[in-house]
């Protein structure tokens, strides 16, 4: 399987064991990952809100550089995703598509609609499969109750993201369950991390981050996983000032999804980036048995 | 229990506040056939069972919007929620009153707040009285006009965007989702001659508050897709004003902070939005977070094909709020 890897800015840069953990991944899948120097920022939302169809352009940009190369594309989070796939989405509509390709074409930037959008999550799930996965397992996560929390851009709009129900995912417990954790089921993992208004309004969005992350904590969760970096800034970078918010300790260390899929894979915890981490792992890390000789 | 009715157990909350300490569930089973809406489980259960249970409904057909509850812990209209899929999924029927409401007696909810935000956002024509509609005339639209009302005639203010929305729940000064879809329809009708003083308002009174994280659209049982209509809103604020509060400085900051790099630069985007001095607050966390990752005080590499995204913004980013 051979994928165009779109790590989008966070995994590049302050989220980079993000980026350290999918390659290994990857490489341990036997999934090519080819990389484009040319890929630009998704615009994570804002452009959106600035100018839509800018927005749809410039990632009509990134999927004709994957389509080029005759790739589908695999995001490492939810925004990108989101962002991506509703540029498809949008490049529907004859109206939208002949001001996008208006702007697009006398540059020689080609866009055909033909590369598949999908998520290292979806990847896992549905390309490599739960079978496959279970078979790579050398440290199941026994006794590591987890709960999921899927990033809203993943699910939602259900009719435009086009994949699992945005009420009842379940993907991510699948997975979670292959690596041989326990996942933990909680209202919150399908709401949101409060991240887009971080720099609007940080204590509405530290309460929101707040919550859900208690909500997992009262379900039992040890620790929780995201699939979106920008969920695990909001709920890991920034989960000191959500405490003060809803006033209760939190102590929830937050995995990027694939830390956990690398250490049940064997992988050294030293090799995951957890030291990048605000939230420490090692309590939660402590609870996994040492992988069978 | 005969061939075509299911045995379907309902756990319903029941308040009283003042007089109950507590909110308890009550369980009733009944047969029904699958196709049988909840709120007719509900309205037998009050009219053959338990007479004291209180809800709210009028019209049954999804058209008055008074039902809206949480069905399973979805906010849903229960005259328009069939009972043989919840229990098909769930095994039973958990009935709660909606969220971000205070609940007045089991299923009732105050709907003040909620009432209070649409009567703030004045959802009436304003019409310029040097221009008077003629009298005893219909002012007539072109279908491209009416086109730009996009889902939002069709609101029935049943209140289930409001019970879903994180933002109400966490923030008063969020006027909720059904308050702004229905600005938004105030704010491209032709007829308007507010539309600037209603788009410079809202900017400051919580606009940029929303999260575009689509619980809304996905709860309207008449899809209306509020959280689309805000993103919409945001555009027009922006282009009626320039970027004034620090969510629409986010917005414009990110989008000339992509055009230099191709890549996020994170620290440039936070003096973008706040400014030097505001960026003093966020200074205490934002060291403990460069010193686990020293990168978000860096500039980021840049993208090759740099010139490309500069022509894609010649050609579609108006030049005006640059």
């Amino acid at each position: 399987m051979k994928l165009a890897y779109y790590p989008g800015c966070v995994a590049k840069e302050s989220g980079r064991e993000l980026d350290l953990s999918t390659r290994w991944v990857c490489q341990a899948l036997g999934i090519e990952i080819a990389e484009f120097p040319k890929f630009s920022c998704c615009g994570s939302g804002f452009i959106d809100e600035s100018n839509e169809l800018l927005n749809i352009a410039i990632n009509a940009r990134n999927l004709a550089i994957a389509e080029a190369a005759g790739l589908d594309l695999m995001t490492v989070c939810s925004t990108c995703q989101g962002m991506l796939s509703l540029a498809k989405v949008r490049m529907e509509d004859a109206a939208v598509r002949a001001k996008v390709d208006a702007a697009l074409k006398p540059l020689g930037i080609d866009y055909r609609g033909t590369s598949k959008v999908t998520h290292l999550l979806r990847v896992l799930v549905e390309d490599v499969g739960l079978e496959a996965i279970r078979a790579k397992v050398k440290r199941p996560l026994a006794g590591l109750k987890v709960g999921a929390f899927y990033g809203c851009h993943l699910l939602r709009p259900a009719d435009e993201m086009r994949w699992e129900s945005p009420e009842e995912p379940h993907a991510f417990e699948d997975l979670l369950a292959a690596l041989g954790a326990e996942p933990v089921l909680y209202r919150g993992r399908v709401m949101c991390c409060g991240f887009p208004i971080q720099f609007v309004k940080p204590e509405t969005a530290g309460r929101i981050a707040g919550r859900q992350i208690l909500d997992a904590k009262d379900h039992g969760a040890d620790a929780m996983a995201t699939p979106c970096p920008l969920c695990h800034i909001s709920m890991d970078a920034y989960q000191g000032p959500a405490a003060k918010l809803v006033g209760r300790p939190l102590d929830m260390p937050i995995f990027h999804l694939p830390q956990l899929v690398a250490l049940a894979f064997g992988a050294s915890p030293k090799e995951l980036g957890f030291s990048r981490h605000l939230v420490s792992p090692e309590a939660a890390l402590a609870k996994v048995p040492p992988a069978a000789r | 229990m005969s061939a075509d009715t299911v045995s379907v157990t309902f756990d319903v909350y029941r308040f009283q506040p003042g007089k109950e300490a507590v909110p308890r569930y009550q369980r009733y089973t009944l047969d029904l056939t699958p196709h049988t809406p909840v709120l007719t489980g509900l309205l037998r259960i009050r009219d053959e069972v338990d007479p004291s249970l209180g809800l709210r409904y009028s019209c049954r057909s999804a058209i008055c919007g008074s039902c809206a509850m949480q069905i399973n812990s979805k906010s849903r209209l229960a005259c328009e929620t069939q009972v043989g899929p919840e229990v098909e999924r769930h095994g039973r029927i958990v009935v709660e009153p909606m969220l971000n409401q205070s609940v007045l007696r089991d299923l009732i909810v105050d709907q003040s707040p909620f009432w209070r935000e649409y009567e703030k956002i004045e959802p009436h024509l304003k019409l310029d009285p040097r221009r008077p509609m003629p009298a005893g005339k219909a002012t007539p639209m072109t279908p491209a006009q009416v086109d730009r009302f996009q889902g939002t005639p069709r609101c029935i203010a049943c209140a289930a965007c409001y019970s879903a929305c994180p933002a109400v729940s966490s923030d008063p000064a969020f006027p909720g989702p059904m308050a702004l879809a229905k600005l938004y329809r105030f704010a491209v009708d032709p007829r308007d001659a507010a539309r600037e003083d209603r788009l410079v308002r809202i900017q400051t009174e919580g606009l940029w508050l929303c999260l575009r994280c689509h619980l809304c659209t996905e709860a309207c049982p008449k899809d209306v897709r509020p959280s689309e209509r805000i993103r919409d809103l945001k555009e027009m604020a922006i282009a009626v004003q320039g970027a004034t509060e620090h969510g629409s400085k986010h917005a414009v900051g990110f989008k000339r902070n992509i055009r230099e790099g191709g890549t996020l630069n994170e620290m440039k985007l936070v003096r973008q939005t706040f400014g030097i001095f505001g960026m003093l607050p966020q200074l205490p966390h934002g060291l403990k977070i460069w010193r686990k990752k020293p990168e978000v005080a860096r500039r980021p590499h840049p993208i090759e094909g740099q010139e490309e995204l500069e022509g894609i913004y010649r050609a579609l980013d108006r030049e005006g709020d640059r």
